[in-house]
């Protein structure tokens, strides 16, 4: 309940009276430094004082005065050009004013600014269910419509609107989710285990055929099937039927998967879901014209997770990747790794460090010799072994959370006259060459209850305050249990009524919301808070009892539980969906480098781009690093395809691990990271303006205004004539334009050290005129056809600074403003877990944040301790 | 014209009406026909609909596309096919959707515009028909229609938000079927049950919500207004699709078509099916239709390196294709509306995802509109080296369904000089 203070409640006339006088053009401050400039003749950047009305209980009055006075606080008005105020009639102005907008803003706030409902974004909302029912595979975020962005991220009341449209969805995905949670048999689903070989599937018994892979025995060609020469191999048909393919042979792959290539396990495809096993052998070689050699070093191999649509007849690309793994020279490596396998899934393959080769075209256009006539890499799958599904018990973890012991028999229909039992689809493998086959009790199988009302109290006395992240009272469950008792008077059988009532609470406001009251959050808001926060989920049994224990808000508790939630793995969803926001990491694949121009790039590259950013950010927090780590770095976190990439030596193989960097590298950081640097470019040209913008609004937390509207954007040039710089300099040069790109630009020009795939360059590459290109690190089998063309300058100056002339410098002299990046660092984290922007008036708890971090050290791990301890956090 | 207000249980039914009038079709969509329950406003006007045609093989571009742009662009042997309908169809050169790729494989894209569907990790999106029958669909007893003309597989235009393929409805025979013949009681009162639970559960959390408002301030009372909106839109939209499975289905003169297996045949079956998806738009069964028209017997000759020869054969199967298509339009022309004609209010999309077959190339692509209420009878023209997004197209369509959004999967904005008439 409200206690505010009674003068808030009449903010128009309040704001009115402490502001007017300080705002009038008439004040001697801003008549003497400020009008000249900003009448209503001049209207210099748009801005005429002596029209601007006083009134800041407007919000959009207010954040115009909160520019003026950053503007003057920062030094860049009055310009240079013009005599300065005296210091001490400066910081007078500034402090009354300051002080007047405090109050407006908090008058703001407490009238309407800070949201008390939430709607869960579609990630939390997922993993809301996810960890409600124990189902960790459990997918509902693609079947659900996207969410909107404000203040750069998506937990923000003003980006999640609600419609019938998203009412249908949750619907729709509380039945997919209760389909999967109820058992439907007795017993669990027989755990099997089969042994799986590449060849023997459609699609790899193609490319064998035409040599793009082989079969290998024992390290060696396969005598029964040799490796394709001047011609194919004939009569697909035939060669199955002998039964070539499936003797267990190991499969060498050359080519990597493209748009008609896709590799996968076939033979099996998941009919129950749940956690599976899953062992594969692989190992790596060099191939030259029939002779096997050592590799020239640790290959990777591609495990992913391929969901067959209908029939699966038309093959599929991977769903999503598990992982890349090490494919060591001639000796297999055996890697064990649990997977969640949903209905219609299977394990895919791909050699992914190799360099794309098709080796039947070299027959086609080339010497006519096909695998015999190759020399290069190939990554071997001797075979994968996949076990499952597990279940811990029976009924699982999801039935046992909604039917707890009750157990599960059969439903006779003679038995229960007028009881509508539940519809089980048949299951059926619907994959075409899949050759599991589900193994399904006769009859109908249901949870039975002796006493179904009893029961149906206790079990949702049980689910609902979990499902709501709070306590629920006897008067809500009850309607619960009447909705139960309703559906089984109209005929229901007991799950059915059951679900109906659980369907209800997944479709309810108290799920589908986080509910703050107004001020001090209460021990249930603020579990919640935490866990949106740290697991973007909810809060587990842990936190919810200590929430109903009142104990939450001590400052130890908070402290450990903090500790314990960035321990667990699932703050691995915090680290994802933040930096996927605030690095802007979801738009990695959103334009592809020109092929043309960066031949040397691969869905591997791009993978390991982002598993760098994250375990970066990972390490930062797990060693608690202070923010200078966004600019600077003595180390970075590296696989093979990043260090080759970077120009790093003696890094090998596909996982990411920590590499040292000698004094004054320039990799390591987020700044110079090659995820950043591609996302900040549009796969074909890099533009200043756009890694300028992002550089300070994003790491630095000064986001430029935005573009005045009618002004073109730069066209650039890659024919390698002339430079982005060139082009720029002439808009530059513009007065109009001179202003903001002065300080948007900069740091930009800088990162011109680096292309489009975050590759460092001395010279742009261009497709027309210039040089030819030395091979550097590209692999030898990747034809180059790029130029080098105008060399680039990286200089330039951060406003007010001396100049920097190359990204090192820059380096420097951002990781110097320390204050500045931890600054901007708290501010982002702020945003992302009240899911609000911050007003004027709660800039000094933030700064508050900032030198309790400082004083201990500065680490990111304080940082969010800080953050979690603040007013900001704890209060609405 | 005659307004009828009635009650959710008396709507006239189009069979009353039609046995009154002597006469079984043929008869424009009157609007007390509507169903009284789907009528908000006192005068409703004929409803806004939507098809979209895709044939797989690509259109020979050297045919379709006129050089000239603008209303008085010279006419080509393609389009001089639909020569009847200049005045109500804007054709367009230069859209693309940005990051396709993937020569055949972009036919699931043509609808979703989701990038790059030659990739691993590929996901499709929502389509635009499913997109729009998340906003319109239960106005009708089928949300959408997915057809396709095929005889392998079940290949669609229509994609589910989670990116599923929507199998389609292949024969038109099973279609004429599903669209004008009674269904099986049992399957009809457990749709009526599964509706009525859905609604059941709306009002009780619709309880909830109330209950949870006492506790809320003013303002946060505001934001959860959105949420009763919300369930209060969809309740309407259950008992919309509710009141359909009691009111019978409408009947037609039209014998049912035969049934063609010959995939030579392509011709004649997609002229039975557009025959079939005419009748479901003027009983307003739906508003929305999908249809993929799979030529691959075509494939062969689709890369015809240029002999002329086979160009010509080719040239003259899309001709055909065209005249399938020219057809359709006349049909829904000579159908009339209030004082429009079907078409006038029926959106007809037409195209390709491959701008030009013989080398699988996925821009350029041959694209028209007809009818559905835009100022037409123009070449658009946009760059051809650098293409404008064909979603825009995707999104001006949405407006003319009156679906206020001003983005829709790689489009931003509704289209730039498709104006509305």
């Amino acid at each position: 309940m409200s206690t505010r203070p009674s003068v808030l409640r009449r903010p128009a006339l309040v704001a009115a009276l402490c502001l007017a006088a300080l705002t009038q053009a008439g004040e001697p401050f801003l008549r003497e430094h400020c009008i000249e400039c900003h009448d209503a003749e001049t209207r210099k950047g748009d801005l005429d004082l002596t029209a601007f009305k006083a009134d800041l209980a407007n919000s959009e009055n207010l954040a115009r005065w909160v520019k003026i006075h950053d503007r003057i606080e920062n030094g860049e008005m009055p310009p240079k050009k013009k005599s300065r105020p005296p210091a001490d009639l400066k910081v007078a102005y500034l402090t009354e004013l300051s002080g007047r907008l405090t109050i407006a803003d908090r008058l703001r706030l407490t009238e309407s600014g800070r949201a008390g409902v939430r709607r869960l974004t579609r990630a939390e909302y997922e993993n809301n269910l996810r960890d409600l029912l124990g189902l960790p595979g459990l997918s509902l975020q693609n079947n659900l419509p996207s969410d909107g962005s404000a203040h750069g991220f998506d937990k923000n009341n003003d980006a999640l609107d609600i419609s019938h449209v998203n009412l249908e969805k949750y619907m729709e995905t509380a039945d997919l989710a209760l389909d999967m949670a109820i058992a439907t048999r007795p017993t669990a689903p027989p755990c099997e285990k089969v042994r799986l070989t590449l060849a023997g599937n459609y699609e790899p018994n193609i490319m064998i055929m035409q040599g793009d892979a082989m079969l290998l025995r024992q390290g060696k060609p396969d005598p029964a099937f040799p490796p394709c020469g001047a011609h194919p191999h004939l009569n697909q048909g035939v060669h199955e039927s002998m039964g070539l393919f499936t003797q267990g042979s190991s499969t060498g792959i050359f080519r990597t998967e493209d748009e008609s290539w896709h590799a996968y396990f076939k033979r099996f495809a998941a009919l129950y879901p749940g956690r599976y096993h899953v062992r594969a052998s692989v190992w790596s070689m060099q191939w030259d014209k029939g002779t096997v050699r050592p590799s020239r070093g640790i290959e990777a191999a591609r495990l992913s997770v391929v969901q067959f649509s209908e029939n699966g007849r038309f093959g599929q690309p991977a769903s999503y990747v598990v992982g890349y793994f090490d494919a060591p020279s001639l000796t297999p490596q055996i890697h064990d790794l649990d997977v969640w396998l949903n209905f219609k899934e299977t394990i895919g393959f791909n050699p992914a460090s190799l360099a794309h080769v098709e080796l039947y075209s070299i027959g086609k256009y080339g010497p006519k010799l096909r695998t015999m006539g190759f020399t290069g890499p190939c990554v071997v799958s001797d075979w994968i072994e996949i076990e499952g599904p597990f279940h811990d018990t029976w009924p699982t973890v999801a039935h046992r959370r909604l039917f707890g012991t009750l157990l599960v028999s059969e439903f006779i229909p003679k038995d229960h006259p007028g009881i509508r039992a539940p519809v089980r689809p048949r299951l059926k493998q619907e994959i075409i060459g899949s050759n599991n086959q589900p193994q399904e009790p006769k009859g109908i199988w249901t949870v039975f209850s002796p006493s179904p009302l009893e029961d149906a109290d206790q079990l949702l006395g049980d689910f609902l305050p979990k499902a709501f992240r709070r306590p629920v009272d006897e008067a809500t469950r009850r309607q619960y249990v009447e909705q139960v008792s309703a559906r089984i008077k109209a005929g229901d059988c007991f799950e059915l009524a059951m679900r109906s009532a659980y369907r209800a609470a997944l479709c309810s406001p108290d799920f589908l919301y986080l509910i703050e009251p107004a001020d001090k959050l209460d021990d249930h808001a603020l579990a919640s808070r935490l866990a949106s926060f740290l697991w973007n989920s909810r809060p587990d049994e842990a936190l919810i009892t200590l929430a109903g224990q009142a104990k939450l808000r001590d400052a130890t508790v908070l402290d450990e539980n903090v500790e314990r939630l960035l321990r667990d793995p699932k703050s691995q969803r915090f680290v994802e969906d933040f930096l996927g926001q605030w690095l802007k990491l979801r738009q990695i694949g959103s334009n592809d480098p020109d092929k043309k121009l960066y031949p040397e790039f691969s869905p591997y590259l791009q993978d390991s781009m982002v598993s760098e950013t994250r375990a970066f950010f990972r390490e930062m927090l797990d060693q608690n690093l202070d923010a200078t780590h966004l600019v600077k770095s003595d180390f970075a976190m590296l696989n093979e395809k990043l260090a080759v990439h970077y120009g790093i030596n003696g890094v090998n193989g596909p996982s990411i691990r920590r590499v040292t960097l000698p004094v004054g590298h320039v990799r390591g950081p987020f700044l110079t990271q090659a995820a950043v640097l591609k996302i900040t470019a549009n796969g074909t040209t890099t533009s200043p303006v756009v890694r300028g913008a992002f550089v300070m609004s994003r790491l630095l937390g000064k986001p430029p205004d935005p573009p005045p509207a009618n002004v073109p954007a730069v066209e650039p040039d890659v024919r390698g004539a002339t430079t982005i710089r060139e082009l720029l300099a002439k808009h530059r040069n513009d007065q109009t334009c001179a202003t903001c790109h002065a300080k948007i630009d900069p740091p930009g020009f800088a990162l011109e050290s680096f292309d489009v795939i975050g590759g460092q360059r001395k010279r742009y590459r261009a497709l027309d005129l210039g040089d030819d290109a030395p091979r550097g690190s590209i692999d030898p089998l990747i034809k180059i056809q790029f130029k080098l063309g105008p060399s680039v300058d990286p200089s330039g100056n951060l406003l007010g600074e001396p100049a920097f002339h190359s990204i090192t410098e820059l380096q420097d002299q951002l990781a110097q403003n320390q204050p500045l990046l931890l600054t901007n660092l708290a501010h982002q984290l702020l945003v992302y877990s009240l899911g609000r922007e911050l007003g004027f008036s709660e800039r000094l708890a933030l700064q508050k944040i900032v030198s309790r971090t400082q004083k201990q050290g500065g680490g990111l791990r304080t940082l969010i301790h800080e953050v979690v301890r603040s007013p900001l956090f704890l209060t609405r | 014209m005659n307004s009828f207000h009635l009650g959710p249980s008396r709507a006239i039914s189009r069979r009353m009406l039609l046995r009154g009038a002597g006469a079984l079709i043929g008869l424009p969509l009157l609007e007390a026909m509507m169903p009284a329950f789907a009528a908000s406003t006192p005068t409703p006007k004929p409803p806004r609909r939507m098809v979209a045609i895709v044939t797989n093989m690509g259109i020979m571009p050297q045919f379709f596309f006129p050089e000239k742009s603008g209303k008085d662009y010279e006419t080509t042997p393609y389009l001089a096919k639909l020569a009847a309908h200049r005045t109500n169809l804007s054709v367009f050169s230069g859209l693309s959707h940005p990051g396709v790729a993937g020569g055949h494989q972009a036919d699931r894209c043509f609808l979703t515009g989701a990038p790059h569907p030659e990739r691993g990790g590929f996901r499709n999106t929502i389509s635009l028909d499913q997109y729009a029958a998340e906003h319109i669909g239960t106005e009708t007893r089928y949300p959408s229609l997915a057809l396709a003309m095929s005889n392998e597989g079940g290949p669609t235009l229509s994609y589910t938000r989670s990116g599923a393929p929507i199998s389609p409805d292949k024969s038109p025979r099973k279609l004429f079927e599903k669209l004008f013949v009674r269904g099986n009681a049992d399957e009809v009162a457990a749709s009526v049950e599964a509706l009525r639970q859905g609604r059941s559960m709306l009002d009780f959390v619709s309880d909830q919500s109330k209950r949870l408002n006492r506790s809320l301030s003013a303002e946060d009372q505001r934001r959860m207004d959105q949420y009763f909106t919300s369930v209060r839109e969809l309740e309407q939209r259950l008992h919309n699709a509710e009141a359909w499975q009691h009111s019978p289905k409408p009947s037609v003169k039209a014998a049912p078509p035969e049934e063609l297996d010959d995939a030579k045949e392509f011709v004649r079956r997609t002229k039975l099916t557009l025959d079939v998806a005419k009748l479901a738009l003027e009983t307003d069964s739906t508003r929305l239709i999908t249809l993929y028209i799979d030529t691959t017997v075509l494939h062969n000759i689709t890369h015809h390196g240029n002999r002329p020869e086979v160009v010509a054969e080719l040239r003259a199967k899309e001709e055909a294709q065209l005249d399938v298509l020219n057809g359709f339009l006349n049909q829904l022309t000579v159908t009339p509306e209030q004082n429009q004609t079907l078409l006038d209010r029926t959106m007809v999309l037409y195209g390709s995802h491959m701008g030009s077959a013989n080398s699988h190339s996925n821009i350029n692509l041959p694209v028209l509109l007809a009818g559905g209420g835009f100022r037409h009878g123009v070449h658009l023209a946009f760059d051809r080296t650098n293409n404008y997004p064909l979603a825009n197209l995707h999104i001006s369509m949405l407006q003319r369904l009156g679906i206020e959004t001003h983005e829709f999967s790689t489009g931003k904005t509704r289209m730039r000089g498709l104006e509305l008439a």
